[in-house]
């Protein structure tokens, strides 16, 4: 029986050793299948006409013809939706619809004073002009339809009158005729209702869509276009096509989603049919086509990352990377030689490598803590140089940040060369100055690459050093190394919670990160592969 | 060809020099051997020298913090109100925070990061152990904002409408991401510790009739116990010093849960105090030294806690070379 148990107990152990590796490995899975995937679509999607229009405007890409075409082509299927929302805009709008009569009549009578008619005839005109206007304004204003039919009914009494031909009062009679044909299927008493359900509704057609072509276009560059990508453009259209509420069906009872169409909004009118024509024929409003937008990787962005790529988040990480690889490199290299080369036992090199342990144990907040103090108060203004977060900066931060993996990977390196190396080069008479740079380099200068690459990948990712020693979330492309500059891990962040607008556009937020994330594993791949290949070397010798 | 060039240089040209050197070779000789080994000691020692700038600037910029409000106050009041007109600095609930999630978050990840290593060394074969391998490193070199991007956008509103929490982001959110962030680092210290101890002791415990369940339960983890302490300190050093995870997912509210085993209440650390805080300082003033207060203790933390890993790695590097 303890036998059995005994057993079962090593089954169990030695299962859930596996579960924690298969675990593992589901963790990495699951953060990055999100990632990369979302991030992915960032470069290719399903692009509609207003992403090209889009790509014209801000990066001057693309073929202007065939856009133009385009574009001629989809406004003839968008142009129905316009004039519908225009006229029915006017028709519930009756506070313009009397003004606009008053109007219409004030000319009428300048007009009159103009033709020098006898008094009493002008007299007369002008009241039965007056007259029509009152009725009319009563038919705007009032909610009863057979009020409004009796007025509408009396003022196109006179439509025939010949005193009216060909003078501006006969717009009256056409707006007169327009309204009573409209307002057909309009509930009058709900026109506050529709007025505000109709605002909501060309909203969400602009962001569909674009502005309307007869509006002004708008300041702000994320509103000048409609949905530029077709996954977006289905969002919009739902939130279109459904209204959605949050409503308690009982006290205490948590908040319930209830989605109505919005089209019920609607009934009757010639707004209620809006709703399937768009829905039917989205596709040839924004002509969606497959995109491949690799310039997403060069791009710079409007305010907000709502446009555009990771261009000079790109640009930046790299510069950063470059200049603390600047200083990374000889000191790393060379402490690694002399902890490899030195005997150690020695109390300096004790000392030596308790500070790279502890350097490597800092954690980076505090790093830049150190920048900010050191560098970016103390060290470039004792140089003269400007006392402000910038690239120089963030790259000495970084540099002492990443110093002991270098230090670490490139000692190992020293130390894995072959001792009969060294004893070969130094038996035929040459100097340990010559050995090292001759022999002992050359054959840890694999492994040395791989403490690049991974210096790479640390310094790439890393953010909280240069929060305050040189990164920024947006601004323009940095001129020398004293400009601070965007990156791409400052940028995830900011992208991630900093920025509201950019919750706007997923795509772009994973497409940050994705592009990060590719960048450290490729580095990280590219070690792994490598330093698998010097330990088969080493294996075969 | 460089054969050639060596044999060039070390043959003399002329016959007739003598192979004594003369008393200024000799010296010329001692000079760059000493230089050359001296400047590259001067390299080397940059390290020592960072470590000691850092030490040396955060508490210069710190010090007068505690010498202004005292020391008291920081350590034992919750109130954290930098900008308020009578400034409260209590950072009882930030550095309690910082505590929280870490020890929350060793919670989750050493069990499975002990498992994990006794996986790699002591049961399956090299082979896939090489693939698995890659996956840890894989996973340790994700960049932390990566993972803050994750906790944020995914795992928040998971948490958020799966449990029907009020606050996706929270002390749970962030324990769980530095769980997986400190995995990497206990795993890999752990496994070689575990490998470290030598096959006599897993023999000898085999021939006596254990299961391999009681071998390493029994024999081979007390054995490396003192690599697995490092390896948890280790892990604890970058759960304890990780900033963007917890800035971001943590919730950043200046409290302590109460009660206090409720991980799903948001709470704030002092790596994301520093981080959000800095922004909103000007240079010299309270807020500024307070956050960099807040720094001199992160330092003191994990320069104590690299002390301890370190006395543990020695010990196992004795225990090992002992066999």
């Amino acid at each position: 029986m303890r036998f059995i148990i005994r057993h079962i107990t090593d089954k169990i152990f030695t299962a859930l050793t596996v579960l924690s590796v298969v675990v593992l490995v589901a963790i990495l899975a699951v953060i990055l299948t999100p990632i990369l995937w979302k991030g992915f679509s960032a470069v290719v999607f399903t692009g509609t006409i207003e992403f090209r229009k889009m790509q014209l405007d801000l990066f001057n890409r693309g073929d202007i013809d065939e856009l133009n075409k385009e574009n001629a082509r989809s406004q003839l299927y968008r142009k129905k939706i316009y004039d519908t929302i225009d006229r029915f805009k006017q028709n519930i709008d009756a506070e313009t619809l009397c003004d606009k009569a008053a109007q219409i009549c004030r000319t009428f009578g300048k007009e009159l004073q103009r033709k020098n008619m006898p008094g009493a005839e002008y007299q007369q005109l002008r009241s039965l002009s007056r007259e029509i206007r009152d009725k009319l304004q009563i038919a705007f204003n009032s909610s009863n339809k057979k009020i409004v039919d009796e007025n509408i009914k009396d003022v196109l009494k006179y439509k025939t009158d010949i005193r009216f031909k060909d003078t501006s009062a006969a717009e009256l009679f056409a707006i007169a005729e327009n309204f009573a044909a409209d307002i057909k299927n309009i509930d009058l008493a709900k026109r506050q209702e529709y007025a505000y359900a109709l605002k909501e509704f060309e909203n969400i057609t602009v962001k569909l869509l674009g502005y309307n072509p007869s509006t002004p276009v708008p300041a702000l560059k994320m509103n000048r276009y409609g949905a530029t990508r077709l996954n977006i453009a289905k969002k919009i259209l739902n939130q279109l096509l459904l209204l959605e509420k949050w409503e308690q069906t009982s006290p205490g009872k948590p908040m319930v989603k209830i989605s109505t169409p919005r089209a019920r909004l609607f009934a009757g009118t010639e707004i209620e049919p809006l709703f399937d024509y768009i829905r039917d024929n989205i596709d040839e409003m924004l002509i969606p086509k497959r995109t491949f937008y690799w310039q997403y990787l060069i791009d710079s962005s409007t305010p907000g990352h709502y446009f555009g790529g990771v261009g000079p988040e790109i640009l930046g990480t790299l510069l950063l990377t470059l200049a603390s690889m600047v200083f990374i490199f000889p000191i790393g290299i060379i402490s690694a030689a002399y902890l490899a080369e030195c005997p150690s036992d020695n109390f300096i090199i004790k000392i030596i490598r308790m500070a790279i342990n502890t350097l490597a144990g800092v954690p980076s907040i505090v790093f830049g803590l150190f920048g900010l103090a050191f560098f970016v108060l103390y060290l470039v203004p004792l140089f003269g140089g400007p006392s402000k977060p910038c690239i120089l900066t963030a790259a000495l931060t970084l540099a002492a940040l990443t110093l002991p993996v270098m230090i670490r990977a490139s000692e190992e390196a020293i130390r894995s060369v072959p001792q009969s190396y060294k004893e070969a080069s130094l038996g035929l008479g040459a100097g340990k100055l010559r050995t090292f740079i001759c022999v002992i380099l050359p054959a840890a200068l694999p492994g040395i690459l791989t403490g690049i690459i991974l210096s790479i990948s640390r310094v790439a990712g890393e953010t909280a050093p240069i929060l305050f020693t040189g990164a920024i979330a947006f601004g323009p492309m940095p001129k020398n190394a004293f400009d601070p500059t965007c990156t791409l891990s400052y940028g995830s962040y900011d992208i991630a919670v900093g920025d509201r607008l950019a919750s706007l556009v997923p795509h772009n937020q994973y497409g940050m990160v994705a592009t990060l994330i590719t960048l450290v594993f490729c580095l990280n791949i590219a070690a792994i592969i490598m330093r698998a290949k010097i330990s088969r070397k080493l294996k075969g010798q | 060809m460089e054969y050639n060039k060596a044999q060039m240089n070390t043959e003399p040209k002329t016959d007739n020099r003598s192979l004594a050197l003369t008393a200024l070779e000799d010296f010329k000789g001692f000079a760059f051997y000493h230089l050359g080994r001296f400047s590259l000691f001067a390299v080397s020692f940059s390290t020592v020298l960072i470590v000691l700038l850092i030490f040396f600037f955060v508490i210069q910029q710190g010090l007068p913090f505690f010498k202004n409000f005292g020391i008291t106050e920081f350590f034992t009041s919750k109130q954290w109100y930098p900008e308020a007109g009578e400034p409260k600095f209590g950072a009882l609930s930030i550095i309690v925070g910082s505590l929280y999630v870490t020890i929350a978050a060793l919670i989750l990840s050493v069990p499975m990061a002990i498992l994990t290593a006794v996986f790699l060394s002591e049961i399956v074969s090299h082979k896939i152990r090489n693939l698995v391998k890659p996956v840890i490193e894989l996973l340790a070199a994700i960049p932390s904002v990566a993972y803050g991007f994750f906790a944020v956008l995914v795992l928040a509103p998971f948490l958020q409408t799966e449990f029907g929490l009020s606050t996706g982001t929270n002390a749970l959110n962030a324990s769980i991401i530095l769980a997986i962030m400190a995995l990497p680092t206990i795993i890999s210290v752990a496994e070689d510790s575990i490998t470290a101890i030598g096959r006599d002791l897993r023999e000898a415990s085999y021939g006596l009739g254990a299961t391999r369940f009681e071998t390493i339960f029994f024999v081979v983890i007390p054995a490396a116990h003192s690599g697995i302490i490092a390896a948890i300190v280790l892990g604890m050093m970058r759960a304890i010093g990780e900033t963007m995870v917890v800035w971001m997912a943590s919730g950043n509210a200046n409290q302590i849960p109460s009660p206090w085993w409720d991980l799903t209440q948001s709470v704030r650390t002092m790596t994301a105090t520093i981080a959000g805080d800095m922004g909103e300082t000007s240079k010299g003033s309270p807020h500024y030294q307070s956050l960099f207060a807040i720094g001199i203790i992160l330092l003191a933390m994990t320069f104590l806690l690299n002390i301890v890993s370190e006395y543990f790695l020695a010990s196992a590097g004795k225990n090992s070379r002992k066999k």
